[in-house]
This record gives structure tokens, sequence and C-alpha cells, in this order.
């Protein structure tokens, strides 16, 4: 409780404040730019947050994922452009309410529900941490290497659709992982003697180019049609009797948002499209399905931003990354020197709670910018490709170089960006990447010191319940399609 | 002033702090190169690679030197002319509450009879040539290093009991010291630490060896006497100021931190000897 009211007083700092009402219109503008998502910008301003200390920098960009998630409805709506992907289930109602003329209307509800989504999660989240801070001083190196082998074996689900062409493109995070000197040996790998890679390959630069660049050189490559924008005054509060009638869709929405975000390597896109299927399935007003339901914007907007504070509670207390997004705000933490994780909540319960308050804050922040600004943010999906791009990647080089002032972080970053580029154009996600580049050093470090406390005797393992549970997890995983494929064949000769 | 710290980190904080009152020393401004890569060796580079004038100062640390041992290519210390130390952070040895090694004696004969696991960072760093020339000092069979990312990770370790002691600041354990979850044995520094009175030093115990972080300045060799002569003093003076002083009460470190060249040398020269001669041992050095 004392953490709890200490991190509401961090966000009475005007700084901490301003941080977050920033990374809210920011988040807002950016999820409203089809092309540019949520997670782009974080990679994109993750450098400018390293001299901010912790507690602002997170809080900014907590606050930017919570806004883009909500931005991403304005153009789905005005425009049937999800801005964001997490908003194209929004786009499939939204958009028909919009011709039906009451874009207004669907705008209002977007945000109310979008609200409503992100503070029940964040609201859970607050009760759900501190059950995980017990188990802190039990997690050693072979607990976190138990938990880095079951994020890994979520490699082949994140990101794309293709299993196969996740889990390559999770070889080479896992690879670029191993570049640098090695603790357990002090030996240098994969260096070949070049001085800046003596020290691994940084997860700045990697992230700016992936995202940023590498979009970039997608949409360059891409011929633009015009953005069409359908007509609309600022958005309308819902009255009661649409709130009475959506009031089912959002707290369905919600409940099924913060599972999902909850759930590693399943994140807000997912949480959306489960969100409408769910809402449309428990309408009692299934026949407005398809010509623009209000239910339907309700449900998913609060699902995905539910997803959100949900897909918070693995990334701070296990460590593993739920979604792109949350991948690059937990590179974001490792940078500025926190390495999540149960003992975070022992640790550092402040700065925790300084998340979740930000998270709350900047759910009330788009709500009223959304209700007041809509039409404003729906503007700037005109901005032409032609002068946003290259900001972008003016931006991009300064990222990469302004940490470490270093121009071997630039040649890294643009490398990644070109792989970035080609990973778009044979249809790889950068997710799994970055998840093998995160777990990838905490694999192989935590697997060399468990091995070293149990001298060198693997049975160590076996001492340890907590590790013992997660790797019978990891093996139930990995081989329930296996056992249900057997099974199912089993059953059916036995009927044959 | 060049140092191997990134923005922000601790070395580059000290330049920082050192650099408040120093422009009113030297009647000119100071500008700080961060040049990060390879553990001090980029910096070492960069220094190198400027005239012997006295212009470009280095803010070193224990790393730069085990990162000349293994890089002959590099400046080595005696291509340096030693300033001023700007802090020194005294380390302790530590155990968890429940330990069954409670008093130095049960801890120096359960660490004869068997090799404890030590936390540390990497192989061959800093904390691993401290560990060794501890255990070598002690008598103890040589203690085996559980390598970890930095300071919090070996505390929360301790604690889990993953591992049987950890050599650190006092700082870095501040929280868990105070909330008795770990104990100090002892401490190796000169004397005892004005926090912690009743722990004993390490040469009290008969265990001549000390280990402390360190930082410090230095110039390429060549540089005018006469400059080397004027930077010391000055850089010594900037460090006297309340600003400074304060910096180092916050953060933990020694008052006694400051002290010029002459001291400040002979420990550099003394580290390096200590770790050219444990990186031999523990057979990381060609």
């Amino acid at each position: 409780m004392e953490a709890f009211l200490g991190g509401l007083a961090v966000m009475a700092d005007p700084y901490v404040l301003m941080m977050v009402v920033l990374g809210t219109v920011l988040g807002i503008f950016v999820g409203a730019l089809p092309g540019i998502s949520g997670s782009t910008t974080i990679a994109l301003m993750l450098p400018m947050t390293i001299a901010m200390g912790p507690i602002p920098a997170i809080c900014f960009l907590g606050a930017i994922y919570c806004a883009a998630n909500f931005g991403g409805s304005i153009t789905a709506i005005l425009v049937n452009a999800p801005g964001d992907p997490s908003a194209s289930a929004t786009a499939l109602e939204g958009y028909k309410m919009a011709e039906k003329g009451q874009a207004g209307l669907a705008l209002g509800m977007s945000a109310v529900s979008s609200a409503i989504g992100g503070i029940v999660s964040v609201v859970v989240l607050i009760f759900a941490a501190p059950m995980l801070a017990r188990a802190a001083y039990n997690f050693g190196p072979p607990e976190y290497f138990a938990l880095a082998l079951f994020g890994l074996s979520m490699c082949a689900a994140i990101g794309g659709d293709s299993a196969v062409k996740n889990l390559i493109a999770a070889a080479l995070g896992l690879l670029i992982a191993t570049v640098g000197m090695d603790l357990t040996t002090g030996v240098e790998r994969f260096a070949f003697g070049v001085m800046e890679l003596s020290d691994g390959i940084g997860f700045v630069p990697v992230l700016i180019g992936l995202f940023a660049v590498g979009e970039m050189l997608d949409q360059a490559a891409r011929r633009y049609g015009r953005a069409q924008i359908v007509f609309a005054d600022a958005a309308r509060v819902p009255g009661w009797p649409e709130m009475k009638k959506c009031m089912r869709s959002i707290w369905i929405g919600s409940g099924i948002g913060t599972f999902i975000g909850a759930l590693p390597a399943l994140g807000a896109t997912t949480a959306a499209l489960i969100g409408y299927n769910e809402t449309r399935r428990w309408s009692k007003h299934k026949e407005e399905f398809g010509k623009g339901s209000i239910e339907g914007v309700a449900g998913p907007e609060a699902a995905n931003n539910a997803a959100v504070g949900g897909s918070m509670v693995p990334t701070l207390a296990l460590g593993i990354p739920g979604s792109a997004t949350t991948a690059i705000i937990l590179a974001g933490l490792i940078v500025q020197g926190i390495r999540p994780g149960p003992h975070l909540f022992t640790e550092q319960p402040t700065l925790l709670y300084a998340v979740f308050a930000s998270m709350l804050a900047a759910n009330v922040f788009y709500l009223v910018m959304g209700l007041y600004m809509a039409r404003l943010f729906a503007r700037i999906s005109l901005i032409p490709p032609a002068f946003l791009w290259p900001t972008v990647f003016v931006l991009s080089v300064i990222g990469a170089y302004g940490p470490n002032q270093s121009m071997g972080d630039v040649y890294v970053m643009l490398v990644a960006g070109l792989v970035g580029f080609l990973f778009r154009r044979a249809g790889f996600s950068p997710a799994p990447l970055i998840m093998g580049l995160v777990l990838g050093a905490m694999v192989e470090e935590t697997l060399k010191q468990s091995l070293i406390i149990f001298g060198d005797d693997v049975t160590g393992f076996l001492g340890r319940p907590i590790a013992l549970v997660l790797f019978a997890v990891t093996a139930a995983g990995l081989l329930w399609p296996v056992v249900s494929r057997l099974m199912r064949r089993g059953a059916r000769a036995a009927s044959a | 002033m060049v140092t191997h710290a990134g923005v922000g980190g601790g070395t580059d904080i000290t330049a920082r702090m050192m650099m408040v009152a120093a422009p009113g020393e030297f009647g000119q401004e100071f500008t700080v190169v961060n040049r990060t890569a390879g553990s001090g060796a980029q910096a070492l580079q960069y220094l190198a690679s400027r005239p012997a004038d006295g212009h470009t100062i280095i803010l070193m640390t224990q790393t730069h030197l085990l990162t000349m041992l293994r890089n002959r290519s590099l400046p080595q210390l005696s291509d340096l002319i030693p300033l001023a130390r700007a802090t020194e952070d005294p380390q302790m040895v530590l155990v968890r509450r429940d330990s069954p090694l409670r008093t130095p004696d049960e801890f120096l004969s359960a660490g004869r009879a068997r090799s404890l696991r030590f936390g540390g960072t990497h192989v061959g760093g800093v904390d691993h040539v401290a560990i060794f020339a501890f255990g070598r000092a002690a008598g103890l069979q040589q203690p085996t290093l559980v390598p970890f990312r930095g300071g919090g990770d070996i505390v929360i370790n301790l604690v889990g009991g993953n591992i049987d002691a950890g050599l650190l600041n006092p700082a870095e354990a501040e929280s868990q010291l105070r909330a008795g979850e770990v104990r100090p044995i002892m401490v190796l520094s000169e004397r005892r630490m004005a926090g912690f009175p009743n722990v004993p030093t390490g040469k009290e115990l008969g265990i001549n060896t000390v280990a402390s972080t360190v930082r410090g300045f230095a110039v390429l060799r060549g540089t005018p006497d006469d400059r080397v002569a004027r930077l010391e003093q000055g850089l010594v003076r900037a460090m006297s100021g309340p600003i400074y002083r304060g910096y180092l009460d916050n953060t933990g470190q020694s008052p006694d931190s400051v002290t010029g060249r002459e001291a400040w040398g002979r420990q550099l020269t003394g580290f390096y000897e200590e770790g050219r001669e444990a990186l031999t041992a523990l057979g990381l050095l060609r």
C-alpha cells in the first residue's frame, strides 16, 4: 500500500506528469498514422528516454503504448485504415458506422470503451503484482533459465502467422545475442576484432533499425493511394442508452483483453480480434454486426486496451514480453539497468506502481483528448509520406548514435533496417527476432551460472521445484499438439 | 576528458561532478568524450590518438588495467602518468543472514575445506581478480566465481542462497544490509569503515589484501612535467569543493577518495601486478 501511494506520489512530479501527457499525445498521433505503429514509435523514442531516468522513461513509453492503441481506432473509423494493427477489428464496424454518419458516436464509444478496458486491466495488474512479488528471492539462475526456455518455446507463436518463419527469426535473434564478450569465460565471440562488437550488439540500434527503418524502406517500396476521410464532427460522448447497450461488450472485451494480454506471446491485436468475435457471440443484436454495430466497436476497443495492461504482467514480472511493443519496453528497462523479474516487485515497488499510475493517467488523458480532438488527430493521416518517412529516418540515425555516441551503433541500426525490410518482404515478423535477442543472452548465461552453482552437475535442476514446474509447462506446451494428434488418431482407430 | 562509461554511467557522473568546479581552477572548459567499447580499450585508444599535451585526460578504473593486460597493443600502464584518484569504494565480504558461516573464523575455515562460491562480474574481470587475490592471501582453496551481470544480481543471489559469499561495495547491498538480509564478515580496506565500526578489516584478521573499486585520472607519458603538476593540483582542488564532497557522500564512496598522483600511482601499480598474477594463474593471460 505504501508503495502504491509512493507510485501515486511520483505522478505528482510535474516532470513525470508532463512525460505522460507527452506520451499520450504522441501515442494518439502515431496510433492514428497508418504505417507508424506504437512499436515503431517506442523503438524510435527509446534512445531519448535513456537520459530521463527509469521512472519518467517507462511512464513515457507506457503512455505511448496505451494511447497508440486508442489512436489506431481514430483512423480505423474515419479512414478505414487502422492506424495501429490492433485496431483492425475496430475498422470492421467502426467504418460502417462512419458511413452511416455516426462517426462521432463511434469515436466517442471507442474512447470510452478503450479507457474502461485500459483501467480495468491496470487495476487487475495492481492486485496481481504483489502475489508475484512473494516469489522474488526464490528466483535464481536455474529458475530464470527455466523461464527463458519457456519464453523461447513461445517463439513459434509470436509475431507472424508462419511458425517456421517465426522460428527462423528467433534463431537469428539467438545468434545475434551471442556476439560480444561471454560472461562465464571472459572471451570475445564473433567480434572479429571490431571493438564496437566486443560489448555485444545493443538492443536500441537493432530495434530502431528493425521497426523504423525497416518500415520506411517497406513503405518507400509501395505505391500510395490517397486516404479519404469521412466527414465527422467532434466525437460525441455516448449517451446512457448506448452505454447500456454496450456495457456487456465492454466487460467481455476488458476480461478477454486482460487475460490474453497476460499470456506471453499474445498481444493486443489478437485480443481485439477475439474480443470482436466474443462480443458478437454474446450480443443481443447480432443482426447489426457487419452493418455498423456500436457494440462491435466497444468490444474490440476495450479488449485491445485491456491487453496493454495485461501484457505488462509477464513483461515486468517475468521478463518475458508478450508482444513486439512490450519486447521493446523490456529492452528499454534493461538499457536503464533494470532487470525485470519477480525481484522488481521487492526491489523497486515504487517504479512499478509509478508505471501503473502512469498507465491509469494515460487512459484518462486520451479519453479526454479523444473526445475533444479526434477530428484533429484524424487529419494527420493526410501528411504525405514523402515528408513523414525522411523525418523518421533522421530520428533513427540520431537515436542510434545518441546513447553511446558511436557510429558503430548507426551501422548496426542500418543493417538491422535492411534486415527488417527483407523480413517484411519475405513475410517474417521482427518480433520473434527480438524475443531471441532478449532471451538468448539470458538463456545462455543462466544455464552456465546454474551449472557453476551446481558444480557442473545437471541433476542439480531436480532440486529446484520452481524450475521443474516451468520445465514441465514448457514440455507440455511443446508436446500437446503431438499428443492431441495421436489421441485423435487413436480415437479414430478405435471407432473404426 | 575521455571515459569508457556511457552518458549517465557511474564513471561518467564522476567526471561530470569533478567538472563542476574544474573550469574555475583551470580557466578552461572541459568536455566529456564517451568511448564505451571494449571495456576501456576504445577510451585508451582515443587517448593514444591525441597529442601528449595534457589536454586529453582519461578517467580510468581497474578495468582499464585488465584490458591492457589482455591487449598488449593498447597503451600500457607504463605509457600513462597517473594524476589523481577521484573515488575509492572499499569492498566487503558478505554472506546471507542464515548462512552457517557466521564469523570470520567459520568463514575462513570453511573456505579452506572447500571451494566457496563467490558472486562477481565476468570471468577475468576486476571482481574475479580481487576474489582470487583475497582467496590466496587468506590461504583459501581457490574460490569458484559465479559470474553475474552486476552488483544487483549478486546481492539477490546471495540472499537467495545460490552463492556462498559476495565481494561487494556497501552501496550495492545497501537495502539488504539495512534489512539484515545479508551480513558483513569483513571489510577489505586499510581501516574499519565508519558505517560498520564492528566489522573487522581483513588486515586485522591477518589477510594481507585490500579490495576496492577506484576511479582516477591519468594522461599520456610525454606530457610536460609542469603541466602534469598543474593538472594534479587543479584536479585535487576541484574535487575538494562541497559539491564533489556531497557527491562522494551520497554515493557511499570513501571520504578519503581524493588523493594525489603518488598514492594513486602506487595503487594502480599494485592492481596492475595483482591483475597480472591473477590472470596468469587463472590461465586467462597468454
